[in-house]
């Protein structure tokens, strides 16, 4: 049995000055506008559309609702309404506050993976709330929606980051990119990595996790919303997007770490990768209801996630 | 004006059209639909949504009091357009486009909604009934009853257990609050539930305005939580004869149709249908890969790449394993039972929402074989999307779309929300073939 | 700095600690209660026990929203639509309280703490996985089983069709006999 201190080789990230805080929104929307315009690219070629309208996209979604009238409901809860919807941005902006750009984080927690999935918890409330305040039926099963979602994902995802921190043992982002010098965790721990990406989906509410916000109930979550209430709550589903996909690359695909390029062009690079890859497949499924896949996450995934936990503690006790 | 013009035209680049038709005027919502895709403006889902709302048809009786409804539910800046055939549909949305970006004009619409909010607002104790929430688009449903759905709905899951007697908040522990009026509205009643607790009960109306449903239908729902317990089916207007079924009423009547004309007709009923079911699914980019290929097969784009492409999208649905996952076991329809209540159409055969669709892509698989055969159509044996009433009875009578209506409040009783738009959504009826009410409203 | 964010998060905590008891809706009460989670996660992470305190946050949110869907069904007025008042034993309850929390400052304030040797650990997480793990290993790994049976026990006790109902007396059906499918106890 190992009794060793944490891995001597600490990485070479340093935690960057109190202002930088005000960076890690600019940064994040940046690569969310470029997921929404990679979206709206491939809903244009989908549609037979030229592809130059699509440019367009982000800008003008955003001019609308920032000028468009914030809507009241008959009797809903407003202050719980409001909270609930502005939350979801918020989660996604706190929960980038670990992630490493290049060398510099903007706070270096030696518990950050901890830090990350408590604030993508976040969105269970918010969503909840988005979903009840709203005194809107269709509005209220969608939240619903959420929470047995939340349920489904949450443990495959929590195991997943145990396992990635049980791999470099060590809760501090930093220290797991620099574990992964000589093989990424994303090949030799696919099955946490699999569970990661469909936990991003799933707090994110986006792709086949998108029933919260779904067409059946006439958009869910979005369906008594507008104006600015209503940009806060859909660039907070991209930008947990963002958050969860700059996650992933010093989590599973090495940090920022790599030949030739700087430092932070790799994590530019890695993190537009898994980006690019999470938006293309967001279209290719339908949206999964929660009373079908329960089941499976319970029966299949979470045991597997188990499973896949092992599989670094039993790396570490023979190495 | 400044920043908040620039915003306002930034913004009407780009506007969320809700489309309301009203059955009858299926040309002019299909028109619609392909303008609004070429364009790249997004469908809205909701009021809260919508921009521009676009009315296809004339609107008169109940739909045109849900059209209303819907629109004091728009927020500013928004636009009204009104398209009676498929050819004014362009035009119309270039108006609401205009209107939109109009800053005065915007300004000017926003200060008259308010003055008539306010006349409005005193009879119902301050509260501002001109936001109606989504999915209330119920046409004989007074103010009153909306705001006790509203109060319903935030009790959607409440239980009253008889074990928590011992519970006394305040003294309020064993109360049923139903028939209670709180701030001008009733409580929720309660009724059982399939776990053998009682819930609060939610009278909810579904329609006619909602996104990828049946024009003209209205459910009105007993729900609790997201479980129905009761439906009801209305069909709010009816359409004198299905623009599906054009082909073989003119066959009917003597005139020559090719039967190509009748398999693009009929291929596109089923896309049409797949592309509704897979919005209500959550398979946006399939959905719209149908819909494209609707517009091309009804456009008369020759056979080669429209087969293979229809081949693809067949194959690519039909499947489907995680859409077969997500729709087996739903809304079972047994062919006795089918006949029983008079379906006909794909759905007579019975079968659950996956045999319904995948008969669907069968239907458009063999329709797209024939596409450019030019022989004269033979009714007898190639029939009309949705059937004939009886075995080669003249269209023109409703042709079980009045059985599928029917049909309705059995298989919904007792299932859950997402399961029931998908099981009106595999069934689709089709109100057009109804015969026009007076004063109901129609298309052209 | 520090000294001014620990004072804000405590009297938060408190102050919504007390709101719990004083508003009218079933959610607010549980939001107030998830506040007040929150803020003593984030004391905790400012007195340096970071894992703690991410840990705070991170299970109070979970059990919060659960919390809030029990109490939105079981509550009467979980929307807040009529007053409600949910003190109960006014004078007796309010004695206890006041002088608990006397006796507890008190305390705190009378008692001469030890000043601090040396520095804090380098991985304060590490520190208590050792001091957890070290010597009671064979403690942990047992809690953890029983833990796990206990919670799979409780929800198949929980479910009122079995195997037997699900799969035949015989267990030989291939897939199970819901009325619902999915499998989710129904």
């Amino acid at each position: 049995m190992t009794s060793s201190q944490p891995a001597p080789g600490r990485a070479m990230v340093t935690s960057a000055p109190l202002w930088s805080v005000l960076i890690v929104p600019v940064l994040l929307t940046a690569f969310a506008i470029m997921a929404v315009l990679g979206d709206a690219l491939l809903a244009a070629r989908a549609a037979g559309r030229p592809l130059l309208t699509a440019a367009a996209a982000p800008a003008a979604g955003a001019a609308r609702l920032l000028i468009g009238q914030r809507r009241r409901t008959p009797a809903p809860d407003a202050l719980l309404w409001r909270a609930g919807l502005w939350t979801v941005p918020a989660a996604g902006i706190l929960a980038a506050l670990v992630i490493p750009f290049g060398t510099v984080t903007a706070s270096r927690m030696s518990v950050g993976v901890v830090w990350f999935n408590a604030m993508e918890v976040l969105t269970w409330a918010g969503l909840w709330l988005a979903g009840w305040g709203a005194n809107s039926a269709l509005s209220l099963i969608a939240g619903y929606r959420f929470v047995a979602q939340g349920l489904a994902y949450e443990l495959p995802l929590m195991f997943a980051l145990i396992s990635v921190a049980a791999g470099a043992q060590s809760l501090d982002v930093a220290d797991i990119a620099a574990a992964q010098s000589h093989l990424w965790f994303a090949v030799w721990m696919p099955a946490a990595f699999a569970a990661y990406l469909a936990g991003v989906y799933a707090f994110s509410f986006l792709g086949p996790f998108g029933a919260p916000a779904g067409h059946d109930v006439a958009g869910g979550v979005l369906a008594e919303v507008s104006g600015v209430d209503r940009l806060a709550i859909e660039a907070g589903r991209w930008l947990l997007l963002a958050a969860g996909a700059g996650m992933a690359v010093p989590l599973f695909l090495g940090g920022a770490a790599g030949p030739v390029l700087p430092a932070w062009a790799w994590s530019a690079v890695k993190t537009l990768a898994v980006l690019a890859g999470l938006t293309w497949a967001r279209g290719r499924l339908p949206a999964l209801r929660a009373d079908r896949y329960a089941e499976f996450a319970w029966v299949v995934v979470l045991p597997l996630s188990v499973a896949q936990a092992l599989v670094p503690a039993l790396v570490d006790l023979t190495r | 004006m400044g920043l908040t013009g620039l915003l306002l035209r930034a913004g009407a680049a780009r506007p969320h059209v809700l489309t309301v038709a009203v059955p009858g005027a299926t040309a002019v919502r299909l028109a619609a639909e392909e303008q609004l895709r070429r364009r790249g403006w997004p469908a809205a889902l909701s009021p809260a949504d919508a921009d521009i709302l676009l009315t296809c048809g004339d609107f008169a009786g109940p739909m045109a009091a849900a059209v209303t409804e819907t629109w004091q539910a728009m927020p500013a800046p928004r636009a009204r357009a009104a398209a009676v055939l498929p050819a004014e549909v362009a035009s119309a949305l270039d108006a609401a486009q205009a209107t939109v970006a109009d800053l005065a004009g915007q300004r000017v619409l926003a200060a008259e909604t308010a003055g008539r909010g306010a006349a409005r607002d005193s009879p119902h104790n301050g509260m501002d009934m001109s936001e109606t929430p989504v999915g209330h688009m119920g046409t004989d449903m007074g103010a009153m009853d909306m705001a006790a759905m509203d109060m319903g709905g935030m009790h959607g899951m409440d239980m009253d257990m008889d074990g928590m007697a011992g519970m006394h908040m305040g003294g309020m522990g064993e109360m049923d609050m139903g028939g209670m009026v709180v701030r001008g509205t009733a409580m929720a009643r309660r009724g059982p539930d399939r776990d053998g607790l009682r819930l609060d009960q939610l009278h909810l109306p579904l329609g006619p305005v909602l996104p990828d449903w049946p024009a003209g239908l209205l459910l009105r729902l007993t729900l609790q939580g997201d479980v129905i317990q009761e439906a009801e089916a209305v069909a709010l207007a009816g359409g004198d004869g299905s623009f599906w079924d054009e082909p073989w009423r003119r066959a009917v009547g003597g005139e020559r149709v090719t039967t190509a004309e009748a398999s693009r007709r009929r291929a596109a009923a089923h896309l049409d249908s797949l592309a509704r079911l897979l919005g209500v699914a959550g398979w946006e980019a399939a959905a719209t890969a149908g819909r494209r290929l609707r517009d091309d097969v009804l456009a008369g784009t020759p056979g080669g790449g429209v087969r293979r492409d229809a081949r693809r999208f067949t194959r690519r649905v039909g499947r489907s394993r995680v859409l077969a996952w997500l729709t087996s076991g739903l809304g079972v329809l047994d062919a006795a039972d089918a006949a029983a209540a008079g379906v006909a159409g794909p759905a007579a055969a019975g079968g659950d929402v996956t045999v319904r669709y995948r008969r669907w892509c069968a239907e458009v698989d063999d329709a797209v074989a024939v596409l450019d055969d030019t022989s004269p159509l033979r009714p007898a044996e190639f029939g009309p999307p949705r059937g004939w009433a009886a075995a080669g009875g003249p269209p023109g009578t409703d042709e079980g779309q009045t059985g599928l209506v029917a049909v309705l409040p059995r298989l919904l009783a007792g299932t859950e929300f997402a399961g029931a738009r998908l099981v009106i959504a595999s069934l689709d009826p089709d109100l057009d073939q109804l015969p026009a009410r007076a004063g109901a409203g129609h298309g052209h | 700095m520090l000294t001014a964010v620990f004072w804000f998060l405590a009297l938060l905590a408190a102050a919504s600690g007390f709101m719990v008891f004083r508003v009218n809706s079933m959610a607010r009460v549980t939001i107030a209660l998830l506040v007040s989670f929150l803020a003593v996660g984030g004391l905790l992470i400012v007195l340096g026990l970071a894992y703690l305190g991410a840990v705070v946050i991170l299970m109070m949110t979970m059990e919060m929203v659960i919390m809030l869907v029990f109490m939105i069904a079981y509550m009467t007025n979980p929307g807040g639509l009529t007053q409600m008042s949910m003190y109960h034993n006014k004078r007796a309850s309010l004695s206890i309280a006041v002088g608990t929390f006397a006796l507890l400052a008190a305390g705190i304030l009378a008692v001469p703490w030890p000043r601090r040797a040396g520095q804090p650990p380098a991985s304060p997480a590490f520190q208590l996985g050792q001091a957890l793990m070290g010597p009671q290993m064979l403690t942990m790994v047992t809690l953890g089983f029983v833990l796990l049976a206990t919670m799979v026990g409780a929800v198949v006790l929980a479910t009122s069709r079995g195997r037997y109902d699900r799969f035949g007396d015989d267990l030989r059906r291939r897939s199970p006999d819901d009325p619902l499918r999915g499998g989710v106890g129904q």
